[in-house]
């Protein structure tokens, strides 16, 4: 009797074991079936390929029909796909042929090429008149080979776990919000809204099975309630992107489900072993909130310091720094002359500043210092990985500050106040002996770094806590669709950093030397830093944030007022305005935007204007041993 | 027996400049570093051995016992740590690490990679 039990126990414990893998393996199972359908797609597509002739209409359009099936299996993928290798996924639908990359966890190496292949690159290349069959297939061969790396056991292994699942999601849902309705890699903007139907239908499919496979780590009643709202939105949208209510999709249906799904990151202990997360907090709880990825590292070489009171003392270091010309070489210019407080840290009455010998100018427009954080290359042509790398240019450069290490710790260690303050937070740094620029340069970047703090009443519409005109929302909408700024001004920093928020991406615009477009901008951007075709006269994305109060525009400076510039997108950049430039990544085609758009775009940027508290300049200056430097004005001159 | 003594003498003060911490001995530098960048190494690791003290060997020994189920780090130990540090997956959830800079990440890694392992 006793030995019946205990085998009867042994079946029953046999039988619910494999239950429970074959649960699992429903989870997987659909994994690796629609990628095998997925590669029978492109197989198939390959053939067809071989056997269109190209300059048949007729036989070109079916081609078409067939990519769109392909796009749509991808669509069903892109969960899993992107999360997992983004690198390999550039083949299957990279929106460019090549890319140049610094992701924030390889800032200390040089940017690395990334090829792009696939179904966005085949169809744009169909419309091209040089087209050939073997230009097709060089396309297509890297998306078939990428479909190995998906298929590899290290990357399989993460299904075995809900652990991915949720960060696959999380990444799923900032794209939902950021890009997969932006047309952001859809050639035909007729084809995005339907992309995305036949992509939540998938997905819920995925929901549905993990749910199955996973029962002790599900989706809440309350997701999958969220999920089906939001599917039956999307049916009941137009289908035509620029009509899509962009606004209410990201405010009353993603970002509910972002929270839902944080919040089931926290509850389940989801670990993460994929650098798609590395900047993604995991507390955040609204895609509008400053707190969504890491920004840069604002403390240097303070970073352990804890201690309230001794920050708020490296804090007042910064703030009499910031506005101390002793910094440059003339005791004439501070951090302030140019990144005037009272003007978004930036300087709204010059395109671009004198040098340090107030003869000639420097190359480029002053860059507002709020939100600056926010990115993970620093300058327009990323040439910094951290603020205080860029500080300490500044003051180094002859053209800028022009000043060297010794002599500036000389001048600012004459003056008592600094030198009891650095001698104290000397203490806390132990990897340093002697006051050292760093000490100078992390107080300073601590200080301004409070200033991208605020949200501004878009935000707070987002969140519910305000509303916000008809108008502006209308302009969001354009901003999404028809305008197509999203696809490069990503949400919700709308600078040049998409999700999973890792990296600062670059775009050549085209941007004129002379408003009359007679010449382009002799200005080598990103080249100077990293040579390369792509990257000639490529400059970093910026932020729209406080846009209407931080002209003069463009790399350059060269526009004086928002209308100027979206002129320049509506004409399709410098291309548009007929200069010769072989690589604008800017869509060269007019917009077509209407006198009323065009006041709506601007209407959404204003409600970009954050809500922040500015503090007024110190009341003096700290007092050198050395007389001669008492005389220095507080914020220098200009 | 004047002779004896001077022999223990030179012995002692022999013992003792063996005793004498040396800068380029208590690291191995990789030897692709090229020369002039030698010095570069020995200055960060220096500054990554200072924060190390402080904020870390507490736990991870080396100049303390550390504390038991913490890696001690040994040669292998560090190269695993290294690339987990590097992308960044552990500092996340490392309560001193996550609170460094990049800088002090980088001088207290060249610290472990660098030093002598008797």
């Amino acid at each position: 009797m006793k030995i019946l039990s205990v085998i009867a126990a042994i079946v029953i414990m046999t039988f619910c074991f494999s239950f429970n893998l074959q649960q699992k393996k429903g989870y997987t199972d659909l994994y690796n079936q629609s990628v095998n359908e997925f590669d029978g797609d492109l197989k198939s597509l390959l053939l067809s390929i071989k056997q269109t002739d190209l300059t048949d209409t007729s036989a070109v359009s079916l081609l078409r029909k067939q990519i769109g099936v392909s796009r749509l299996k991808l669509k069903g993928l892109d969960f899993w796909f992107r999360y997992f290798e983004p690198v390999a996924y550039r083949r299957i639908n990279g929106p460019l042929p090549v890319e140049w990359e610094n992701e924030v966890f390889e800032k200390f190496e040089p940017p690395y090429r990334r090829e792009g292949g696939g179904l966005t690159l085949i169809e744009q290349a169909l419309d091209e008149k040089t087209v050939t069959r073997e230009s097709l297939e060089a396309l297509l061969l890297p998306s078939i080979d990428a479909i190995r790396t998906f298929r590899a056991d290290s990357i399989t292994v993460n299904l075995a776990s809900h652990n991915h699942f949720f960060l696959a999601n999380r990444l799923f849902l900032l794209n939902l919000a950021a890009l997969y309705t932006t047309g952001f890699e859809c050639p035909d903007t007729n084809n995005i809204i339907p992309e995305l139907r036949s992509m939540m239908i998938d997905v819920n499919q995925t929901y549905q099975t993990f749910d199955a496979s996973f029962n002790a780590t599900p989706l809440t009643k309350e997701y999958h309630e969220m999920f089906r709202k939001t599917i039956s939105f999307v049916n009941a949208q137009p289908t035509e992107f620029s009509l899509f209510d962009h606004f209410l999709f990201v405010k009353d249906y993603v970002n509910p489900l972002f929270r839902m799904n944080q919040e089931l990151i926290n509850k389940y202990s989801v670990v993460t072993k994929n650098y798609n997360d590395y900047s993604l907090n995991n507390d955040c709880m609204s895609i509008f909130d400053k707190s969504l990825y890491a920004p840069q590292n604002t403390k240097g070489i303070y970073s352990l310091i804890e201690d309230e009171e001794m920050l708020s003392e490296v804090k007042r270091m910064g703030k009499l720094l910031f506005y101390d010309p002793i910094l440059s070489a003339n005791n004439r210019r501070s951090c302030a002359s140019c990144h005037k407080p009272t003007e978004y840290f930036t300087d709204t009455t010059q395109a671009t500043a004198f040098q340090f010998d107030h003869q000639q100018r420097l190359s480029r427009n002053t860059p507002s210092l709020i939100n600056v954080v926010y990115n993970h290359l620093i300058m327009l042509d990323g040439k910094h990985i951290s603020l205080q790398d860029q500080a300490k240019d500044v003051m180094h450069n002859t053209a800028e500050m022009n000043n060297s290490e010794k002599e500036l710790l000389e001048k600012v260690l004459s003056c008592k106040e600094y030198k009891n303050a650095f001698k104290k937070f000397l203490k806390h740094t132990p990897e340093e002996k002697k006051v050292s620029l760093s000490h100078v340069v992390s107080a300073i970047t601590f200080y301004y770094a409070d200033f991208s703090q605020y949200t501004a009443p878009f935000d707070n519409a987002m969140n519910n806590k305000e509303t916000i005109s008809a108008e502006v929302k209308k302009g969001f909408n354009l901003f999404m669709s028809k305008a197509q700024c999203g696809t490069c001004h990503f949400l919700p920093v709308f600078n040049g950093v998409k999700p999973p928020y890792i990296g600062s991406e670059f775009e050549v615009l085209g941007v004129p030397e002379d408003t009359g477009f007679h010449k382009l901008s002799p200005d080598k951007g990103r080249y100077l830093i990293n040579p390369a075709g792509e990257t000639m006269n490529a400059f970093r994305t910026g932020t729209i944030r406080n846009a209407s109060f931080t002209k003069p525009y463009m790399h350059n400076g060269i526009f004086q007022t928002l209308e100027e510039v979206v002129d320049l997108y509506d004409a399709g950049g410098g291309v548009g305005r007929r200069l010769a430039i072989g690589n604008q990544t800017l869509a060269s085609d007019s917009l077509k935007l209407t006198k009323s758009e065009k006041a709506s775009l601007i209407a959404f940027m204003r409600s970009l204007n954050e809500n922040i508290i500015f503090d007024t300049p110190p009341t003096g200056l700290p007092a050198s041993g050395n007389k001669s430097l008492n005389s220095r004005r507080i914020g220098g001159e200009y | 027996m004047k002779y004896l003594l001077t022999i223990s003498l030179l012995v002692a003060t022999y013992a003792l400049w063996q005793c004498t911490p040396q800068k380029s001995s208590a690291y191995d530098i990789p030897d692709h570093v090229p020369p002039e960048n030698k010095a570069l190494f020995i200055e960060r690791a220096e500054k990554g051995k200072a924060l190390y003290k402080i904020h870390c060997g507490g736990c991870h020994g080396i100049f303390t016992k550390g504390k038991d189920g913490v890696p001690n780090f040994t040669s292998i130990q560090i190269d695993n740590y290294h690339a987990t540090a590097l992308i960044g997956l552990d500092p996340k959830n490392h309560a001193v690490a996550k609170k460094m800079s990049s800088e002090q990440i980088d001088y207290v890694i060249t610290f472990l990679r660098i030093r002598k392992v008797k």
